[in-house]
């Protein structure tokens, strides 16, 4: 038996995850009311490669996203092995909450962030206010990782985002060119990619897009 | 108290589209994490998560050496990772090597995935880099390593083709003379281009293209071997201190 594991019996939720401490071993459960129905293989590998395709068979490039697969768990006989494997769903959520609750978190705001962008990605800093805010808002509602770069605050337990993340760019970035051409939007296709923004029928293009008072 | 431990940072590309680009990069994380040489060994990606910019966030060590799981030379690893890792900033002792498609022992690898695609001494290998127009740097590993890999005389020819810029490599079948061709990707994943741009732009049945009694064969890339990781190892002994 892992003593620091029995030092933490209880169960609690990180994200979408559910994670239950015993006396003898610890389980990671994704979202769903029935959490016995896939045994995933507990290790780092097994669960990253899990976790990074949602249900429908798309690559889920932000890992923050509410679309991890349903019913599924992980059994673990060591926190070691547990904290590896919320590694692997949730990278950096463990340093950033203790950072965040020992108020040493570094926070860089989306305006900083954009600003250094260089290559193809230095057009995505002419982006207007609104269409930042918009951007942020749209992509940041799906994601269980809360923007505290946004001064938005984390409740205990929820994971703090010190800093806008790299699909947030590629958004911004798209965003441009939509405040410039002013496309039309087109209904929403699933089986287009998550992040593939300049592609009509992406779901946060598309609502970006439709959303009235969008500064277009 | 931390001080004393080591720490690797295998910097990559990652992406927004292709599921499997990073997969190499863990791989080596973990055949690197293996040896023990290292107290931590961590990842980091310019479009994935854990991103650049928070590399460091989780280190306890304050002595870090950063490989840039790159092939070229050049605006990635010369303007992008410095400035996304903060190395300026970092507060910590910091080691910046140089790519893994500078390092001479990469030349053993392609050799390597050549012999695995069935090249022989008879046969003509051609040395398939991106490239791109846009900056003259990205070609100049992938001659490098060409040169390497014509000096071993392991094969009877070897030539140098590139997805982006000239030469072609749909030029490889003109540029060489053996019967048997076998083109090795010099890539770090068999993501996008290696899985599909590449096949489908050589019209590839299979991993093969037979033309007029000569057969051109198709290796996998080289980033996903198992090698990759002494190459990695390499150049975090020989990466120097960053200054910027």
């Amino acid at each position: 038996m892992d003593e620091l594991m029995a030092s933490h019996i209880g169960a609690f939720m990180l994200g979408q995850l559910t994670i239950s401490l015993s006396e003898d071993e610890a389980v990671l459960a994704g979202p769903g009311p029935c959490p016995i129905d896939t045994e995933v293989v507990a290790t780092p590998e097994a669960i990253r490669e899990w976790v990074r395709i949602d249900a429908l068979g798309r690559y889920r490039p932000l890992s923050g996203a509410r679309t991890l697969r349903p019913n599924w768990h992980a059994t673990f006989a060591t926190l070691a092995a547990l904290d590896e494997a919320i590694e692997a769903v949730y990278p950096l959520a463990q340093a950033h909450i203790a950072a965040w609750d020992e108020g040493t978190l570094r926070v860089v705001g989306l305006d900083e962030v954009l600003a250094r962008q260089t290559g193809r990605y230095r057009s995505a800093a002419s982006l207007s206010q609104e269409g930042r805010d918009l951007a942020s808002s749209l992509l940041c509602a799906g994601c269980v990782r809360v923007p505290v770069w946004r001064r938005d605050y984390p409740a205990a337990g929820e994971i703090p985002c010190p800093e806008p993340c790299s699909v947030l760019v590629s958004y911004c970035r798209e965003a441009v060119s939509w405040e410039e051409e002013h496309p039309a939007p087109r209904a929403i296709d699933p089986l287009v990619p998550f992040a593939a923004f300049e592609q009509p029928g992406n779901a946060l293009r598309e609502t970006y897009l439709y959303l009235p008072g969008v500064p277009l | 108290m931390t001080g004393g431990k080591r720490g690797l940072l295998l910097a990559g590309h990652g992406s927004h589209l292709d599921a499997n680009s990073s997969a190499p990069i863990f791989a080596h994380a973990a055949r690197v994490r293996a040896r023990g040489c290292y107290d931590e060994v961590k990842v980091a990606f310019w479009k994935e998560e854990p991103g650049l910019s928070r590399a460091f966030d989780a280190f306890t060590a304050e002595d870090i050496t950063v490989v840039p799981v790159f092939i070229s030379s050049g605006y990635f690893t010369e303007e992008v990772l410095p400035r996304e890792l903060g190395l300026a900033t970092v507060g910590r002792t910091v080691r910046y090597a140089a790519p893994v498609g500078a390092h001479g022992a990469l030349a053993a690898v392609i050799i390597q995935r050549a012999r695995e695609a069935g090249a022989g001494p008879a046969d003509a290998v051609a040395v398939l880099g991106h490239g791109t127009p846009r900056n003259p740097n990205s070609e100049k590993n992938i001659y490098a390593q060409a040169e390497r890999v014509r000096t071993s005389g392991a094969f009877a020819e070897v030539t140098t083709v590139f997805l982006d810029q000239e030469p072609s490599m749909h030029n490889v079948f003109e540029m060489t003379a053996a019967t048997t061709i076998v083109a090795v990707p010099v890539f770090v994943a068999d993501g996008w281009h290696v899985g599909t741009t590449i096949p489908a732009d050589l019209a590839l049945d299979g991993a093969e293209l037979r033309r007029d009694g000569r057969t051109l064969r198709y290796a996998r890339a080289v980033g996903t071997h198992e090698l990759v990781a002494d190459v990695i190892l390499a150049l975090a002994a020989e990466a120097p201190l960053w200054t910027s």
